[in-house]
């Protein structure tokens, strides 16, 4: 996806862009692409064609075939009269909580907080599960349960940055998926509702089996309230367990943010999770072996560097959504979601060496071992609303007007996009091998490792070379000042220096898409400009200092 | 229809009212609901039930106060979710199974056309048949109006997990339209 004009549409995007389901920035970059590829857009015209068949079966045959009603429709009225009865029976602490909000806010005050005192006691005594009793239950077993990476996929209704959303919730961007960060959120509402669902019909997992067999039941909490951004969170707890498996921040801007285990997407019947889609993982990777193996008879750290080396090689290790995992003595390769030709090439990179297994997902295979990932603190940033739109506008007219902002934009944000991947794959890099693993190495393996790293370091500085170039004219026309020489870097080794690039790319995408009007927020702030440059100044030379010591 | 929908649910929640817009809602998407319980596997007495229980508790829900935004994509999701517990009573799932033999799209076109159509849409629905039971799920969902996260929602599965059913059900559907 990284070229737009040479590459063609990814398989699956072309649906989720004619149902709308695209972020805006990514549906702007198909359209552009639509413009100018006749193969691409016959394509898409050809799936609009199996959308009309698939309304015309539903006009001309379910319509039409399935069975009529076999009664007459029932006049709801008596059910909702029974329904009346039945909730006037119910006791008056019950019927408490089924009064709208609006009667309640108008009931006088002290009265009001005595009534909930009351029901709220009365709630507590009730037998039935109720949010903070869940809540308590799952934080205790959070406790008790073994701590390890899990792997959380994360992802936005608009292009807003995750940490940006989470910074507007209160919400903890450290843990998200976890019933404590849910529970530290919910105790600082003011007011909020609760609803609990026990499904036992939770289609998590369940996918595959014949229908009506027992399914993994889920227990989902909602919570809801009249204040701040965010206007509900669902959490979503197994039964068996109480573990979170998924999570969703709604905002009352139409926003959201998703956060699911990738252990529990469904996959049973397709044998592909969904770890493929949605955006880069906000979530850093983990060494996939806790320590160097030695060489021998079995795969060792030497063919596991050897496998990623190739696949650094065709630039698979760019986003692919390829797993490589040293185990059982073999250095296991997998994916889901990877393209035919991508598969090939994957194959014809790697089916010659020695302990290297391969294996991708096809519909109906199991699903492929998924590299685990850590949680990791997303720096928090307040953007501006007003001074933002501001600035947007100064920025049109020193560009000459909208189409001229729309293609800086673009062109910008795909060199960000593309110096992101290189930050990711130099920060997994660094994580997989330690320094103290790196010391370990032979010579010739020291290289290889230090190579991928330079290379990684080289094209983001080329990145960073083209945004520079693009922002600093226009910046400084609109008043950024040029920035303070920045701090010398305090890392000594390129693994700690991956980190702090990381971080500051970070940064760097942050400002960047604040000052492009990508990302909204709420402090106004007249400094962006300067922030920006300044960003990128700090970007630099974290990446000088990372490439020296790789010289070294 | 939602947004209309939503505006006249979220605001007077009088008694009468809110009969009056829970039935109108039921008028407007009741066909809908008890064809997509239909395609979920329940036989049409157990689908009319259902969908009839489907609106009296968004009633009760309303009453209770409870908030709801999107009344259509609540109504699938809890039908879902009911329609899968009546199955599990159901003694055998039922089986749709059209009669294209007898089927008519037009009377006003040629034998010809109405054997192609009729032999087309045979074989569509024998693709749709053999979709996976969560991609039929969300196609039959998505047929019905639902965007991606009420799909999600209903099904209790990610967005973007419905994006990947959807893509691959698309995909078996448009080569059987090549084949």
């Amino acid at each position: 996806m990284s070229n737009w004009h040479s590459q063609h549409l990814e398989d699956g995007l072309a649906l989720r862009y004619l149902d709308g389901e695209l972020p805006a920035r990514k549906a702007r970059q198909v359209r552009k692409h639509l413009e100018a590829c006749w193969q691409c857009r016959a394509e898409m015209e050809d799936l609009q064609t199996t959308v009309a068949d698939c309304m015309r079966y539903r006009k001309q045959v379910l319509a039409t075939q399935l069975p009529e009603p076999p009664n007459a429709w029932a006049d709801l009225s008596r059910g909702f009269d029974g329904i009346d009865v039945e909730m006037a029976a119910e006791p008056f602490w019950k019927r408490l909580t089924h009064f709208p909000p609006s009667l309640m806010w108008s009931a006088a005050s002290v009265a009001v907080a005595v009534l909930v005192c009351f029901a709220y006691y009365q709630l507590r005594e009730t037998p039935s599960v109720q949010a903070a009793v869940l809540l308590k239950r799952a934080i205790a077993a959070e406790q008790a349960r073994p701590a390890g990476p899990r792997r959380v996929h994360i992802r936005t209704g608009k292009p807003t940055s995750a940490a940006v959303l989470f910074a507007a919730a209160h919400y903890d961007s450290a843990d998200p998926l976890s019933a404590r960060s849910f529970s530290t959120w919910r105790a600082q509402l003011p007011e909020k509702r609760d609803e609990i669902e026990n499904a036992a019909s939770c289609s998590v997992g369940q996918t595959g089996r014949p229908l009506g067999t027992p399914v993994q039941g889920c227990y989902l909490l909602r919570t809801s309230t009249t204040t701040g951004d965010v206007a509900s969170a669902s959490l979503t707890l197994r039964t068996a367990d109480l573990l979170p498996i998924e999570g969703r921040l709604e905002f009352r801007d139409r926003n959201w943010i998703e956060f699911t285990d990738l252990s529990e997407v469904p996959d049973l019947h397709d044998g592909s999770p969904v770890a493929s889609l949605g955006e880069l993982p906000v979530r850093p990777a983990v060494p996939s072996r806790p320590a160097a193996i030695a060489p021998g008879e079995t795969a060792s750290i030497s063919d596991e560097l050897q496998v990623l080396s190739a696949l650094h090689g065709i630039g698979a290790d760019l986003g692919d959504p390829v797993e490589v995992k040293l185990s059982n003595g073999h250095v296991e390769v997998s994916g889901v979601g990877v393209s035919a030709e991508r598969q090939r090439q994957i194959h014809r990179a790697l089916d010659s060496m020695a302990h290297v297994e391969v294996a991708f997902s096809d519909p109906g295979a199991a699903p492929a071992p998924v590299q685990a990932t850590a949680p990791e603190r997303a720096p928090v940033f307040s953007a501006p609303s007003s001074a933002t739109t501001k600035l947007q506008t100064r920025l049109e007219q020193q560009l000459g007007g909208r189409a001229e902002m729309e293609r800086f934009s673009s062109r910008v944000l795909d060199w960000n996009e593309a110096a992101m991947a290189r930050a990711y794959a130099l920060r997994a890099l660094a994580q997989r091998f330690s320094q103290d693993q790196q010391s370990a190495m032979t010579p010739d393996d020291r290289r290889v490792l230090r190579q991928m790293a330079r290379e990684h370091i080289s094209a983001l500085q080329a990145h960073i070379t083209g945004m520079e170039a693009a922002l600093t004219p226009i910046l400084s026309a609109l008043g950024a000042a040029a920035p303070p020489p920045p701090q010398p870097p305090a890392f000594t080794s390129w693994q700690a220096g991956a980190e702090q690039v990381f971080r500051s790319s970070r940064r760097v995408e942050l400002l960047l898409s604040t000052v492009l009007g990508v990302t909204s927020g709420e402090k106004p702030s007249a400094d962006l400009p300067t922030n920006l440059l300044s960003a990128l100044a700090d970007l630099r030379v974290n990446l000088d200092q990372c490439n020296s010591l790789l010289a070294r | 229809m939602d947004g209309h929908l939503a505006q006249i649910l979220s605001h007077d929640r009088g008694l009468p009212a809110l009969q009056a817009q829970v039935t109108q809602l039921f008028e407007e998407c009741r066909e809908d609901v008890y064809r997509y319980l239909l395609t979920l596997g329940l036989d049409a007495a157990r689908a009319q039930e259902s969908a009839q229980e489907v609106f009296l508790r968004l009633y009760a829900s309303l009453k209770k106060g409870e908030q709801i935004q999107n009344p259509r994509g609540w109504i699938f999701r809890v039908a879902h979710n009911y329609g899968l517990k009546v199955l599990t009573r159901q003694s055998a799932e039922y089986s749709f199974e059209p009669d294209f033999e007898s089927w008519a799209t037009s009377p006003a076109r040629s034998p010809e056309h109405e054997l192609l159509e009729r032999e087309r849409m045979s074989r569509f629905h024998r693709a749709v048949e053999n979709l996976s039971e969560q991609q039929k799920r969300c196609l039959f969902l998505r047929m019905e109006g639902l965007r991606y996260p009420e799909i999600g929602s209903a099904l209790g599965i990610s967005t973007s997990a419905v994006g990947e059913f959807l893509r691959r059900a698309m995909a078996r559907l448009k080569r059987v339209r090549d084949e």
